[in-house]
């Protein structure tokens, strides 16, 4: 691999006015991109700047609609992301693409290009150990992917990759489930590839870690961009975290007056470990009632470990959860005795689909409630009941018998705020509330989020949209890696101290005892 | 749960009032619909028949008649439905909760043993006394065997396709061992156990039949599965099976759902070992559980877990080995053939609950993903 690249010299991949369009979102809009032969080129940008739909282009995997890239000299316009592998561009992408269940060796003969027919294991064991030899990785030729920790399993991938002759690389946030050491071994990984010669397409949103890492660096937002191929020794990186996150605007934001309460939600000391993804370490907050408290951060930062550990569905490993006084930490039948509404993420998760919205809508409280009689379900006052409920929270068809999963997203999303906020919350954890919505479902979500605030309600708002946390939240907390690294009042926001603090830039901390 | 899914495939709408139609009352559409299917079925046997030079109307008149055309027929009928019946509701709590046993098989077997030992305990007992108790005997002894598997599956992910797979041989072989050795009575050649001891035996209920008194036992299974699936408990594992990560952020717990679920599976399943050896057998011998625990689950996911729809899958069944039989004696139609109606009859019956069985095998699919599907 190392030969190759060197004996051409000049560029590894020229992309000229590459542009695509996914349905009413333009990913990309005409974007020239360059990457030498030998450096780290980092690809820096927020939730949905394009950073993948470029990484995803350049391996093959979706066409542009217009424009041309070619490899080292030559067009190069890969039909899948298999033939741009076979062309020696091969893509570390965040879900990994390892198949479980088998061997690392076995996975290095999967799919292989050019393959042979038989499975020689002893060949693939030795292969395996011959690149980790070259390389310096320990990966275990025959252990079961599955088996190994996340990091382990992406050097397999990112070993397999050279094995099989990729001659540019491109790695797609591959820090982001990472600890300190690991992230630290990565890096000694990628400057050794490069200095063997494999130019590495970089894509982060970390900026530290790239100013250690990358030669250069290419900044994009919504498709556009702003900033190409600078180098990352002169570039200013507070300046480069502001642009990443562009205008934030506090204009046109109208919040209705909320009288403050006492305080409703205190978290002292919470740490989360996950055996994949990011968990969450000394967390504090203390949330009053009448107080939406806005978490932003690049999603995957430890925002899911924060949600589920506020509603009692992840025993912290330190620290508790304390609402109105008792303690939910790890219990989730005590955070919702404890009246603890949540609006998840993700409506797949949120709701049971094939089950009814009258089935959907009563199952918070399934068992209480004048539903029953006898321990047996009471089918007709079920069904008055939740239409009524739908109606009231404007959820459409409010008919109990349609299947939940049939109802559009906004529906679906109204219906699991039905569910949730029947009655006012002590505490609300609205997990991307108007994601995805159209605009007058999100400002129907907007106006819950509101209400129950209005009611005494504490409300945490975690998004990865900014404009979310804009509208909502009166002080705004920011997530990295499972750390807050700044935190202040909405008032104090501006771009320069947001986009520091989401790249990781700064560090908040957090008073211990 | 079902009632939506089965309401479109209906073509019941709008319907405002009862959330519910996931129970007896939905029988009639169950059997219409079915018939249907099996009538499109039939057809295609026909033309087979007619292919190796058989007479369909002559073959179907045996199967019918094998199935339904006399006394002893309709008994026939019925003892063969009633385990499946009950096997089928007990891996239809299961399913339901997202777990697929397999291992039903074993469970039956065990029960029958449990069944027979608790008989010969009390073999001075006046048979009211005896009868529950060796009922419970056969219930315990079918829950025991499928405990280690549950326990696995709840604390430490482990596959329960596999571990009730792999109960089921260790009960074939245990069997075998006891009937062999220790149960053995001095004047038996084969393996086979004492005869069931008289208190403790099952009636006829229609003489000349083998229509027994534990027929009755898939009624009262059936009723305890429609009041399950209405109950507040049963809400609660209908929602653990369709949305495990919901329900556990609902307080329900998932350790529980599994165990139990996997309990009541194995209890009905004991419950049939049971009616089989005090019931029609009278006797424990090697071959006690026949097929009834795999045809069970078979029945279970083609009545989509389903009130209607496994006491519907039970009497076709029923009526299907029972005149299958008839048709292989009196018309001397290969006995191969005669499977292939057969089979071909059950796939036009599980056209009926297509959408069930379709979210069931789901449940599945996600269950070999190596096991690691989300529970904490």
């Amino acid at each position: 691999m190392a030969s190759l690249s060197e004996s051409r010299g000049g560029d590894a991949i020229n992309v000229r006015g590459i542009s695509r369009r996914f349905g009413a979102i333009q990913a990309l809009d005409s974007v020239d991109f360059d990457l030498r032969a030998g450096e780290i080129h980092a690809l820096v940008g927020e939730n949905g700047a394009g950073k993948s739909t470029m990484a995803k282009i350049i391996a093959g995997s979706i066409k542009p609609d217009v424009g041309s890239i070619q490899l080292f000299g030559e067009t190069y316009a890969p039909s899948s992301r298999r033939s741009g592998a076979a062309a020696g561009v091969a893509h570390v992408r965040q879900q990994l693409s390892l198949v479980n269940g088998l061997t690392v060796a076995q996975n290095l003969q999967l799919g292989r290009p050019g393959a042979a027919r038989l499975f020689n294991a002893a060949a693939a064991k030795a292969e395996v150990e011959r690149w980790c030899d070259e390389l310096r990785l320990d990966v275990p030729a025959e252990r079961l992917v599955d088996e190994m920790p996340l990091a382990v399993r992406q050097q397999a991938e990112i070993l397999i990759a050279v094995a099989w002759g990729a001659r540019v690389l491109i790695l797609d946030e591959p820090s982001s489930a990472l600890g300190p050491f690991e992230t630290e071994a990565l890096i000694t990984l990628c400057q050794r590839l490069r200095s063997e010669g494999t130019p590495i397409v970089y894509i982060s949103h970390r900026l530290p870690e790239l100013a250690e890492l990358a030669d250069r660096l290419t900044v994009l937002r919504q498709g556009k961009a702003l900033v190409s191929g600078a180098d990352v020794r002169d570039a200013d990186l507070r300046e480069i975290a502001t642009l990443m996150i562009g205008d934030v605007s506090l204009l046109d934001v109208q919040r209705p007056e909320i009288e403050r309460g006492p305080t409703r939600l205190a978290v002292t000391n919470l740490s989360i470990s996950l055996p994949h993804g990011v968990g969450l370490h000394d967390f504090d907050l203390e949330v009053a009632g009448g107080e939406i408290v806005g978490v932003v951060g690049v999603a995957g930062n430890g925002q899911e470990a924060l949600a589920k550990a506020l509603t009692g569905q992840l025993k912290p490993s330190a620290g508790r959860v304390v609402v109105d006084g008792a303690d939910v930490s790890g219990s989730a039948t005590r955070a919702i005795s404890a009246g603890v509404a949540h609006l998840q993420e993700d409506r797949a998760t949120g709701l049971a689909g094939s089950l009814s919205v009258g089935d959907n809508v009563t199952a918070r409280r399934i068992g209480a409630g004048g539903f029953t009689r006898l321990g047996i379900r009471i089918p007709a006052r079920i069904a008055t009941h939740a239409r009524a409920l739908a109606e009231r929270f404007q959820v459409r068809p409010p008919e109990p018998s349609a299947r939940a999963g049939s109802l559009s997203g906004g529906n679906q999303q109204k219906l699991m705020a039905a569910r949730e906020l029947e009655y006012d919350p002590s505490v609300l954890v609205a997990h991307g509330p108007t994601k995805g919505l159209d605009p007058e479902a999100a400002k129907t979500m907007r106006d819950r989020c509101f209400a129950a605030a209005q009611s005494g309600g504490a409300v945490v708002v975690i998004s990865a949209d900014l404009d979310e946390v804009i509208d909502l939240a009166h002080r705004v907390i920011v997530l990295n890696a499972g750390l807050v690294t700044d935190q202040f009042p909405i008032e104090a926001m501006s771009s320069e101290r947001l986009g520091a603090a989401m790249a990781g830039l700064t560090r908040v901390d957090t008073p211990n005892d | 749960m079902t009632d939506v899914a089965s309401d479109s495939a209906s073509g019941g709408v709008g319907d405002p009032g009862p959330v519910e139609s996931d129970d007896l009352p939905g029988l009639t559409t169950a059997l219409s619909t079915s018939l249907l299917a099996i009538a499109l079925a039939l057809g295609a046997g026909a033309l087979l028949l007619l292919v190796s030079g058989e007479n369909p109307a002559t073959a179907y008149r045996a199967l019918f008649d094998g199935a339904f055309g006399s006394k002893f027929a309709i008994g026939e009928t019925f003892a063969r439905a009633a385990p499946l019946a009950i096997v089928g509701y007990g891996t239809a709590v299961a399913l339901r909760a997202g777990l697929v046993s397999i291992g039903a098989q074993g469970q039956v077997i065990a029960g029958a043993i449990g069944a027979l030992l608790t008989a010969l305990l009390l073999e001075d007992a006046p048979s009211v006394i005896a009868v529950p108790l060796v009922a419970v005997g056969g219930a315990l002894f079918g829950m025991a065997w499928v405990l280690i598997p549950a326990i696995l599956r709840a604390y430490m992910n482990v596959n329960e396709i596999l571990s009730t797979l792999l109960f089921t041989e260790f009960a074939a072989l245990l069997v075998e061992y006891l009937l062999n050795n220790p149960l053995k009575p001095a004047s038996a050649i084969t393996p086979q156990s004492d005869p069931f001891p008289d208190n403790a035996r099952l009636g006829l209920v229609i003489e000349g039949t083998r229509f027994h008194a534990g027929v009755f036992v898939a009624v009262i299974v059936a009723f305890a599965f429609v009041w399950w699936v209405r109950s507040v408990k049963g809400f609660q594992y209908d929602l653990y099976g369709e949305n495990p990560e919901l329900a556990e952020s609902l307080g329900i717990p998932g350790k529980r759902v599994i165990v139990n679920s996997l309990l009541i599976s194995g209890a009905t399943a004991g419950l049939v070992g049971w009616i089989q050896a005090a019931g029609l057998l009278h006797r424990v011998y090697v071959g006690i559980a026949s097929d009834i625990g795999f045809f069970g689950l078979v029945v279970a996911f083609l009545g989509g877990a389903t009130a209607g729809g496994v006491i519907v899958a039970a009497l076709l069944f029923g009526a299907l080995q029972s005149g299958g039989l008839a048709m292989q004696s009196a018309e001397g139609i290969p006995a191969s053939l005669s499977d292939i109606i057969q089979a071909l009859i059950l796939l036009g019956f599980s056209i009926r609950y297509a959408p069930q069985i379709m979210r069931l095998t789901k449940g599945v699919m996600a269950n070999f993903s190596l096991g690691r599907r989300v529970t904490r």
